[in-house]
């Protein structure tokens, strides 16, 4: 109900500028790799689990909003202890409006699997999301945090979601002499199952390589 | 009485003589004439022949051929016909374009007269006066009229009587039109001084029975180089750096944003779960804070104003280039004029 609030919200900004002006302006496109170490926590232990990720993003800028499609996979191996590696697939859609040049808002799902022998553990999330962003030194590097809460969740293991929330921070660097950026960051984000039955956390530091679309 | 009679034909003749001598010689020609038209052939034979034994100055060229045909025909009506012959074609020399009226003389003169034309190989050379060959595609007019078909050959000769260039060798019935670029056979342009063209008019046998000379008077002349556009005015420079800031929101925003990496495990999970990876991040946000505090501390420069200072500067050196290539043009470019003196008839001795 809440996700179809939001999604309500982002439609009526983006309607409400002649559908001329939202044709694409530009296009973006990053390729990122990352480093996630992942944490479950559950009262009867707990298992931690890193690897390396690749991924990608296309960013489609409309006037006023523009949408990021991203992918990223990768795998997990234990770092302690005898938990089974697993593939980590991660997937979103976000739909965003810049209210003021500094701030951006962010709508959309984020899908997440984590794919063991034993089975695979998908997560639905409806996130709401926040960027703040500053120049450093104007129009070359820039400053960033984000922060976001799934305003519904849901997970195929019982019992269920009990909801998730996000962070990321970091800096974007125009590289000298080319349309090229460059982008280090750390992201962290923690779900939940219901009844403290589980607590997921996966923090990544992010190394990606931006091109147009800022 | 006898001495009386006598004496006064002395005085009479002696005052008529002094007339003639008071006369000139194109009244002479008009006196010729009108003896000639009153039938008086023999007056008007004496007359002309007078008049046309004066220098070549004292009578003008139309007179002169105007007498020249008038004599002629009046020694054909007096049976010396090769006289009548010879003085024609003396006129056909004098003006090889020259045509008989045929209102004003019989067939008889107009016949003889067509007859001597066709023996007669002469050419007539008209050049303009001034030539200014500035520009590629440009020659000196040339125009040859001939009293009859005949071959002829054209040539431009240096000062010292070499040929600097062959410009026909064929024949030539009433005109023929011919240009001259200026240039040697090589394409070169010749130095300036005095240059000769020569028509040569051959004969049936293929000598040269009569050639046509006019100088030409050739100055080469090179045009002045262009001058280069002088640089821009210092004035027209824009300041291309401002002065450096305090630089201390770049601090301030890099190392927030580095503490809120460092925080940020806090906040989303718990410091027991956080994992020191994120430092490298925090550090990252910390340097280029530093940097970024450090670099604006110095002048920054403006880039819009380095951009118009550059296009300002580019505009000058296409500038420069432009003059530069257009004195190299003007350097290989040769203005020619050419001055035409008066043709002289040359007989074949």
């Amino acid at each position: 109900m809440k996700a179809r609030g939001l999604w309500g919200l982002l439609a009526c900004v983006s309607l409400s500028r002649p559908l001329a002006a939202q044709v694409p302006r530009f296009l973006g496109l990053d390729l990122q790799v990352s480093r996630p170490r992942f944490q479950s926590t559950s009262p009867g232990g707990g298992e931690m689990l890193s690897g390396l990720v690749a991924g990608g993003r296309v960013r489609v800028v409309l006037r006023p909003v523009s949408l990021d499609l991203s992918y990223s996979q990768g795998r997990l191996t234990a770092d302690t202890g005898s938990a089974a590696a697993r593939d980590i697939v991660e997937g979103s859609l976000f739909l965003s409006a810049r209210p003021v040049p500094w701030l951006a808002l962010k709508a959309g799902p984020h899908l997440r699997a984590f794919a063991a022998p034993g089975g695979t553990e998908r997560w639905v999330l409806w996130e709401g999301r926040a960027h703040a962003d500053a120049p450093i030194v104007q129009g070359e590097w820039l400053a960033y945090v984000e922060g976001w809460v799934a305003v519904a969740s849901s997970v195929n293991v019982d019992p269920g979601a009990a909801g998730a929330r996000g962070a990321e921070a970091g800096v974007t660097i125009k590289l000298p002499h080319s349309p090229l950026w460059g982008r280090l960051a750390y992201v962290v984000d923690q779900a939940q199952l219901k009844n403290g039955a589980r607590t997921e956390s996966v923090q990544s530091v992010v190394l990606a390589i931006e091109f147009g679309g800022r | 009485m006898r001495a009386a009679l006598a004496l006064a034909l002395v005085i009479l003749a002696g005052a008529a003589a002094g007339a003639a001598r008071a006369q000139t010689p194109a009244e002479q020609v008009a006196r010729g004439i009108r003896a000639y038209q009153n039938l008086d052939y023999d007056s008007a034979s004496v007359m002309l022949a007078t008049a046309l034994t004066q220098q070549d100055s004292a009578l003008a060229d139309s007179d002169r051929a105007r007498g020249l045909v008038y004599l002629g025909a009046s020694e054909l009506y007096r049976e010396h016909r090769d006289s009548a012959a010879a003085l024609f074609g003396r006129l056909l020399r004098l003006d090889p374009r020259y045509h008989i009226d045929q209102l004003v003389f019989p067939p008889e003169v107009t016949g003889l007269f067509q007859q001597v034309r066709l023996v007669t190989r002469a050419v007539a050379v008209v050049v303009p006066p001034v030539s200014d060959l500035h520009s590629a595609g440009q020659a000196l007019s040339i125009r040859l009229y001939a009293t009859t078909l005949h071959p002829v050959d054209v040539a431009v000769l240096r000062p010292n009587g070499m040929q600097l260039r062959s410009l026909y060798q064929g024949g030539v019935g009433d005109s023929l039109q011919l240009s001259w670029d200026g240039r040697a056979a090589d394409g070169s342009a010749p130095d300036s001084g005095r240059y000769l063209l020569q028509v040569d008019s051959r004969g049936s046998d293929g000598h040269v029975v009569r050639s046509v000379v006019l100088t030409l008077d050739i100055t080469r002349v090179r045009p002045d180089p262009l001058p280069m556009p002088a640089p821009p005015a210092d004035s027209l420079f824009r300041r291309e750096t401002a002065p450096g800031g305090s630089g201390l929101r770049a601090l301030v925003t890099g190392l927030a944003a580095a503490a809120a990496v460092a925080v940020l495990p806090a906040i989303v999970t718990s410091w027991s779960s956080a994992s020191t990876d994120r430092f490298v991040v925090a550090g990252g946000l910390g340097l280029a804070g530093i940097l970024g505090f450090q670099g604006l501390r110095r002048p920054q420069p403006i880039p819009e104003n380095i951009a118009a200072n550059r296009a300002l500067e580019l505009t000058w050196q296409r500038r420069v280039d432009s003059v530069r290539a257009e004195n190299v043009a003007l350097q290989q470019e040769v203005r020619i004029v050419i001055r035409a003196g008066a043709g002289r008839v040359v007989e074949a001795p």
